[in-house]
């Protein structure tokens, strides 16, 4: 990281070459935080994440949070600020079956996220959020993987990793990735890239969108169901 | 206009309701919902003005499914029921009242709940209700036939009786009759003439 040089202490300001600071410390924070793998096929998409903490006294931490019926999140970075958008997310969500009756489409909810967090980028007296949520789901044009990063910047795509090591996780993703991988494939090498990212044997969470819905599931019962 | 009515039996709730919707003094639709469910063990069945009900039921299935998110387990019918009333009471309270009357019923771990929201946010615990134009009529069949702790098989049929009755008698009920079994097994839904 660049050292400070004074541009970093107010809240939204350039520094010469046309940077803001505060917003890549943001995107920094991220880093440290624990990682996120998704990949998404043909029909379907798939996230992992490892619960946090294996300390036998602390229950395992809630990292896969449903947004509605169909759609999901993990995040990586500061937890509350990942709970600020996951919150956010799910009444954008209900706020659409209010006007609408019908479920939200992925990249609405992702769209207004990504809005969101823009206006942290924006004005003084806020901090951007320290955060970088991966969103699967399935809506009536199928389904989706979306990435979201602290400036608000939303990427589509195949395979994803967010949080500790995401460029080793991502290697592993670039060299195993297929068109056609089913479930099960996806699965294994979503695992894959998530070891490489993180040594640690606290149990995985799996959210699988598939059809018109998203489940959230323990790795072994996501196993046992998808078996090739 | 409307007639519907709820029983709470042994092992479960019924709502049932006629199809009608009145336009003035004319029938403006024969094929009307009237029952609808708020999540997998709870619904409501609706009297009064329409628009009025399907505005507040949104608003409750998206404030029970943001609270099942947050807390991990489901609202209780009671819950449902309050968080109904309390928004009715509110309308009331601010001189633009929801022109409606809603009967919530489910199952929960506390059992088959039975309860009865009306226009100024009173809620009411009740074993058997009903509500609309019609509910002289059908009170005069539940009246009669509700007996508590009578299996829900049973109530459906009370249920159907009792609309029946009233679409007899009360020009804003007709078009057939629409039943809801909830126990804990789950939904069924029932179609009595009518058109679909």
């Amino acid at each position: 990281m660049m050292s400070p040089s004074g541009y970093d202490r107010p809240f939204v300001m350039y520094t010469p070459d046309g940077r803001l600071l505060q917003v890549e410390y943001a995107a920094e924070a991220v880093k440290y935080g624990s990682p996120v793998v998704a990949i998404r096929g043909k029909d379907f998409a798939v996230t992992v994440t490892r619960t946090k903490d294996p300390d036998p006294l602390i229950d395992p931490i809630e990292k896969i949070h449903m947004i509605d019926d169909n759609v999901g999140a993990a995040g990586a970075g500061f937890t509350g600020d990942i709970h600020v958008l996951i919150d956010q997310a799910r009444i954008e969500a209900q706020r659409h079956r209010i006007v609408f009756e019908d479920p939200i489409d992925v990249k609405s909810i992702v769209d207004h996220l990504g809005q969101f967090m823009y206006q942290f980028t924006r004005y003084g007296g806020v901090r951007p959020l320290g955060a970088a949520l991966i969103v699967v789901g399935s809506d009536r044009a199928g389904q989706h993987l979306y990435q979201l990063d602290p400036r608000g910047l939303m990427v589509s795509g195949k395979a994803l990793a967010i949080g500790k090591n995401s460029e080793e996780a991502t290697d592993v993703l670039r060299a195993g990735y297929r068109s056609d991988l089913t479930i099960r494939e996806a699965l294994d090498l979503a695992m894959k890239a998530l070891s490489k990212a993180e040594d640690s044997d606290s149990p995985v969470e799996v959210g699988i969108a598939a059809g018109t819905t998203f489940k959230k599931m323990g790795l072994e019962d996501a196993l046992r169901i998808y078996v090739k | 206009m409307t007639t519907i009515v709820g029983l709470r039996c042994s092992d479960g709730v019924v709502l049932a309701s006629d199809r009608r919707a009145s336009k003035g003094g004319m029938i403006g639709s024969k094929a009307v919902k009237k029952i609808y469910p708020l999540d997998g063990n709870k619904a409501v069945a609706i009297a009064g003005q329409l628009s009025d009900a399907n505005y507040l039921i949104n608003l409750v299935k998206a404030e029970a499914k943001l609270m099942e998110f947050n807390r991990g387990f489901p609202l209780t019918v009671k819950e449902a029921a309050k968080l109904l009333a309390n928004i009715l009471y509110s309308g009331m309270r601010s001189y633009a009242p929801f022109i409606t009357e809603m009967l919530v019923a489910g199952v929960d771990e506390t059992g088959a709940q039975l309860f009865e929201a009306d226009i100024s946010g009173a809620v009411t615990d009740e074993g058997f209700t009903s509500s609309g134009s019609g509910s002289p009529m059908a009170y005069g069949v539940l009246e009669a036939s509700y007996k508590s702790g009578m299996p829900t098989a049973e109530g459906a049929n009370i249920a159907t009786k009792a609309v029946k009755a009233a679409m007899e008698r009360d020009p804003g009920s007709g078009n057939g009759v629409e039943v809801l079994t909830i126990t804990k097994k789950g939904m069924e839904w029932l179609n009595l003439g009518g058109a679909q």
